[in-house]
This record gives C-alpha cells, sequence and structure tokens, in this order.
C-alpha cells in the first residue's frame, strides 16, 4: 500500500540547523512519519525547543551543538549520531545562511565573507555527506536530502556566495546521486523559494503580493516534501531537485500577480 | 492584455512548523484519472485509492478496448472501497468532456484531483512521418490536456481548491533520434504545465507534472530490445521504471499540503538525467 511507503518507523534522520525554520519543520513532520531525529546546529536554545516538539510527538531527539563548517566538529558530529542512535538513514543537509555580505557590492565583498558564504552553504552539505558516507555504505543504504533554493537556479545583483553555493549543493546532489547509485544510497534536493519563519503578519501579507502564489509559504509545507524523498515512495527519485516555492521560478519572467484574464 | 489577480486572503495555520498528522492521507478527496487506459495509469489510480480517494477514470479515445481497460482500473480501485465511475470519450472533443466532467462531478462529487496520464509515444523518423502524424501526437498529447484541464480546472478555479498532475517525458528538453514529434507533444504539456500553473495558482489550483525517464510498461523509444539493454546498464539506478515507481508522487502533488509546489516538475528518472 502506497501510504506506507511514506512510513519512516524504525528510521533515524540526522539533520542540520533543526533549530529553526526549515530545519525544524522536516525534524517536525519526519517525527510525524515515525522517525527519530538526530540535530544540529550551532545554538542549543533552539534545538532544545525542536527536540520538546519532537518528543511530544512520542518519538526520540538528540542534539549536538555543531559547527558544520569545520570538518573535525562534522565528524564528531556524525559519530556521536551514530553511538547514540547505532544507525543514521537519513542526511538532511539544512544548514545555511542568508545574510553573508548583505548590502556589499561585488567589489566590497572580502576574502571571508566569500569563504564563510560558501562554507556555511555548500561546504558543510560536502563534509556532512562525506562524513556519513562509510556509516551508509556499511549499513547497505541511505538518503540525502539536501537543501538548496529558487536562488541556486537564478541569479540576483550583488548576490554571489548565497546564489553560487546554492547552485552548487543542485550539482552535489548531482554528483552523489551518480557516485552512490550501486549502493542503494539516494541523493535528492528541495529548492525552496520564500517560506518565512516567525514574521509579523502584516509583513508576510506585504510579501505575499510580490509572490505568483500570492503568498510567501510556511515552514510546515517544507516537511512532507522531505518526508516523501526520505522514504520509499522516492525510490525511482536521485539527483533531482524540486522546487518549493509557489511557481516562482516558473513565473520569474513576469512581476508577480499578473496574469492573463480569464472568465470564471 | 494581464491584469492582477488578486492575493488570496492570509489564512494562519495553528502552527507554521508543524505539518501534523499523515499528510499523504486523500481520504475524502474525489480523483479523476484521465486517459487511464495503461498500466501507469493503473498504478496512478489505485496509489490515489489506496490513498483514501474516490477514484474516477476515462479512456483517452472514444474506444471500446480502452473502455474495458479502464473499466478494470475503476474496479482495482472500487475494490479497495472507493467509489467511483468511469467514461468511454475521446479526451479532444470538448463537448464530450464537458458532458462527461459535468456528470462524474453529480454522479460522485466535485472533483478535487485531476492526473491527465494520457502518456503514449509514436517513435517514427521524422522524414517517415506524415503531417496527420504530426497531428495525431500533438492531438493525442496536448490537446487532450488543454481540452480536459478547461473543463475540470474551471470548476476547481470557482471552488479554490484543486491539484492537477500532467506526465510528461524527459524528451521535453532533451532529444532523441525518431522522438521528434513525440518530443514536440511533451515540450507543449510543459509549457502548458507551467502557465496553467501561474494561472490558477492563486485560486488555489496547482499544476504540476511528473516527468519520467525511461519505463516499462509505457510506450517509447526504449521498447527496442537493444535500447533497453544499453539502457539498463546506462540508467544509474541500473534498472528501467517501473509504473508504481511514479505513485509517491502523484500521492505527494495531489496532497494538501503540496500547495506551495506548484508549476514545477518532478523528475522521475533513476537518476538518467543527472549524467545525461
Amino acid at each position: 500500500m502506497i501510504l506506507d511507503k511514506f512510513d519512516l518507523t524504525g528510521k533515524t534522520a540526522l539533520v542540520t540547523g533543526a533549530g529553526t525554520g526549515l530545519g525544524r519543520a522536516m525534524a517536525l513532520a519526519m517525527a510525524d512519519a515515525g522517525a527519530d531525529i538526530y540535530g544540529a546546529a550551532r545554538r542549543m536554545e533552539p534545538l532544545e525547543e525542536t527536540k520538546r516538539l519532537v518528543e511530544a510527538k512520542g518519538r526520540r531527539m538528540e542534539i549536538g551543538s555543531t559547527d558544520v563548517t569545520v570538518t573535525e566538529a562534522v565528524n564528531a558530529m556524525v559519530e556521536d549520531a551514530i553511538a547514540k542512535f547505532g544507525r543514521v538513514d537519513i542526511l538532511v543537509n539544512n544548514a545555511g545562511i542568508t545574510d553573508r555580505g548583505r548590502g556589499k557590492t561585488f567589489p566590497e565583498l572580502d576574502d571571508e565573507d566569500w569563504r564563510v558564504g560558501i562554507d556555511v552553504n555548500l561546504s558543510s552539505a560536502f563534509y556532512c555527506s562525506r562524513a556519513i558516507m562509510e556509516h551508509f555504505l556499511e549499513h547497505g543504504g541511505g538518503r540525502i536530502i539536501n537543501v538548496a533554493s529558487g536562488w541556486g537556479m537564478r541569479a540576483g545583483r550583488n548576490n554571489f556566495m548565497y546564489s553560487i553555493a546554492k547552485g552548487g549543493v543542485i550539482q552535489l546532489t548531482k554528483g552523489l546521486a551518480m557516485t552512490y547509485a550501486r549502493d542503494n544510497i539516494r541523493s535528492t534536493c528541495i529548492a525552496p523559494g520564500s517560506l518565512p519563519k516567525e514574521i509579523e503578519l502584516n509583513q508576510r501579507e506585504q510579501n505575499n503580493a510580490f509572490q505568483p502564489a500570492g503568498r510567501v509559504g510556511w515552514p510546515r509545507e517544507m516537511g512532507p516534501l522531505a518526508v516523501f524523498l526520505a522514504s520509499e515512495a522516492s525510490d525511482y527519485m536521485s539527483g533531482e531537485t524540486v522546487l518549493l516555492d509557489g511557481g516562482s521560478i516558473a513565473g520569474g519572467l513576469l512581476p508577480a500577480g499578473y496574469a492573463p484574464e480569464f472568465e470564471g | 492584455m494581464a491584469k492582477q489577480i488578486p492575493v488570496p486572503e492570509l489564512v494562519v495555520p495553528a502552527d507554521e512548523y508543524d505539518s501534523g498528522g499523515n499528510p499523504f492521507d486523500l481520504s475524502g478527496r474525489h480523483a479523476l484519472v484521465t486517459g487511464a487506459t495503461r498500466p501507469i495509469a493503473r498504478a496512478i489510480a489505485t496509489a490515489l485509492a489506496e490513498a483514501g480517494a474516490n477514484v474516477s477514470v476515462t479512456t483517452i479515445r472514444d474506444d471500446s478496448s480502452e473502455a474495458a481497460e479502464a473499466n478494470s482500473i475503476l474496479e482495482a480501485c472500487t475494490a479497495l472501497g472507493r467509489s467511483g465511475t468511469t467514461r468511454q470519450l475521446d479526451l479532444t472533443d470538448p463537448v464530450a468532456v464537458e458532458a462527461a466532467v459535468a456528470a462524474i462531478e453529480s454522479e460522485v462529487a466535485p472533483i478535487d484531483i485531476l492526473v491527465h496520464a494520457v502518456h503514449e509515444a509514436n517513435i517514427k523518423p521524422v522524414l517517415d512521418s506524415s503531417l496527420d502524424d504530426w497531428h495525431r501526437e500533438l492531438n493525442r498529447n496536448a490537446t487532450s490536456l488543454f481540452v480536459t484541464t478547461q473543463a475540470v480546472g474551471r470548476r476547481m478555479v470557482e471552488r479554490h481548491y484543486g491539484r492537477i498532475t500532467t506526465l510528461t517525458s524527459v524528451l521535453h528538453d532533451r532529444g532523441a533520434p525518431h522522438a521528434a514529434l513525440f518530443g514536440a507533444s511533451q515540450g507543449a504539456v510543459l509549457g502548458y504545465t507551467k502557465s496553467l500553473g501561474l494561472e490558477w495558482g492563486r485560486n488555489g489550483v496547482t499544476v504540476n507534472s511528473i516527468t519520467l525517464g525511461f519505463f516499462d510498461d509505457v510506450p517509447g523509444l526504449h521498447n527496442d530490445e537493444e535500447v533497453h539493454a544499453i539502457l539498463e546498464r546506462y540508467i544509474p539506478l541500473r534498472r528501467l521504471g517501473k509504473p508504481e515507481d511514479v505513485q509517491g508522487a502523484v500521492v505527494y502533488l495531489s496532497s494538501e499540503l503540496a500547495a506551495f509546489v506548484n508549476s514545477e516538475t518532478v523528475l522521475i528518472d533513476g537518476a538518467i538525467a543527472a549524467h545525461a
């Protein structure tokens, strides 16, 4: 039965950036589907709140403070997750930042802006995937879900580290898919559009007008897609990036909100 | 001239992080699978039924052998305890389609989910193809989609809810010898899908496509024995797709919480496009 294929009971998912936003939403949805969660982030306080919410669903969650831009820290995180759960089945490379270098023009961006922007958004996914791979191979397979962005497919003025790193994440997804296709390891990617967290409703309403969908998304809309890609229900998919953007890339040619007149 | 479609009223969920419960349960929904004549359509219809939806089906052509297959697919759905009905009709005939959609809605329920499962290919060299071949390919794969979505979508737009899924091939933007007519029809389907999602998105109707790689039980180039053998080695996941491989994506895209996936394609291809 198809609904059984979405079930993650008995699986463990390691989610980076699990304290807030899309990471928390994916952790909660995977917990609903039956998975236990290992959550990593820099700050422990939001992670503890995610842990409380996951545990309220009757699932187990362990957490660890991690700097995903440091290989040693990433390796220690993976070791800790394996030590606590015995095995990890799903890796969600979600950690990222958008604000590095914001407001600077191209010549003003310094080497540190570039390094940090690329490290947090791209190198982290490479480090985490590399760290988990031996474990996946030993246990006969695994799932990697990367989180990119619509910015990984299009460009913006003075947007460099973020769009280049996210474009790299999309290519990393394909490279992992190719390399481990014969090892029962699937690598897929979600490219979210605008799914802001905890913003004022009037700010949300203002943002809505600029979206082809007429609204920005809610973090909770990320969860079911992550469950689908983490589950057997997507077994013949690998290397693929799925947009969750309310049509923002498809509709990028016209200013949002305009469409041909229709009756109805 | 284009006009601005109003922004829908802001609906605030009870919890902005928590999708809650089982988001893939389609109980209480009514799905229509148009072009239910092939194994892939059977896999789609039964998946929707297994997920809890009532399912109705139609043929592609006004043809009794197609009707027998559609009836058999409907029986597989009703065997799961779902209600639904079937119609034999020509999906390129707007009068027949409008009448069928009205009858199906009055007999079963308003249609919440439409999967246009027409996916056939005429593999033929261009120099051997007639203008009739061209029209047949475009009519079957693309015109049928226009006619069907117009009839069903008009009702979905009025009701401010709908999930529409089309099927396309990776040949929508890649090429292969002897697939030019088929590829043209797939480009038409995808271009139509993307614009339609934007036209109806603010009315709560999403329109997406599932893009297939090479699948068994689907007509196409790969049914040649030699090509099939090559593809089994070339597809990274080392096998061709099976009809049931589309079931998860169909159920996901048909679910309420997939609301923010729109004008998008979900590629199910065993990773072939990642290195092709």
